[in-house]
């Protein structure tokens, strides 16, 4: 089974929360560019880092990140 | 080692280097007959030094290529690596070719290329055996 990356809902939940890329990034420990790669679909960000994005926003990695099968 | 030491040494990693490489070309060129050069290969170095460490304090890029702390920026520098090592490995060939052309043993551009073979290897099985 193939999966791919199709989205993230990581802006959707920042804005929510009314914090800036950079608030983000010093939250999980990554630069503002990162968090701009990652929410603009430039960057796959590892394991470790979505699960931290994932329990920064009280989210799991299957609901912030989508995938579709190939 | 606390980890914002770990941090704190690793941030201080290329610029020591950049210190240490142009003090053995002072020692070198010293060495050699040569001191003036030794203080300009010195000088550049800490010149260059200096500008890392001043561009760190601007540009996040460079920042964290020093403290290795971001994982994206961790894979640029591993992809550059890469690259820059690729255009050394065909330099290297070149250089041996070139010099086996003229009649010549080849050397040092085999050597050179004995070693980054060598060193190639040795980074895939260590990094097979590490999982």
């Amino acid at each position: 089974m193939e999966l791919e990356l199709t989205g993230n809902d990581v802006r959707e939940l920042r804005m929510r929360r009314g914090l800036s890329q950079a608030d983000l990034a010093a939250a999980v420990g990554v630069s503002r560019q990162t968090v701009n790669s990652i929410e603009t679909g430039r960057y796959t960000p590892s394991l470790p880092l979505a699960i931290a994005l994932a329990r920064f926003f009280e989210t799991t990695v299957e609901e912030m990140f989508h995938v579709k099968e190939q | 080692m606390s980890r914002s030491s770990k941090r704190t040494a690793t941030y201080w990693t290329i610029p020591s280097i950049c210190v240490a490489a142009g003090l053995a070309y002072l020692v070198s060129a010293w060495v050699g007959g040569r001191p003036g050069l030794g203080v300009v290969l010195l000088s550049a170095m800490l010149v260059f030094a200096g500008i890392v460490l001043l561009a760190a304090r601007r540009s996040e890029t460079v920042r964290h290529l020093l403290d290795r702390r971001d994982e994206r920026i961790t894979a640029i520098d591993l992809k550059a690596s890469a690259a820059a090592g690729g255009v050394l490995a065909v330099a290297v060939v070149a250089g041996a070719v070139v010099e086996l052309g003229r009649g010549n043993s080849g050397e040092p551009f085999t050597w050179l290329a004995a070693l980054g073979g060598i060193a190639y290897a040795a980074a895939v099985i260590a990094g097979r055996v590490r999982g």
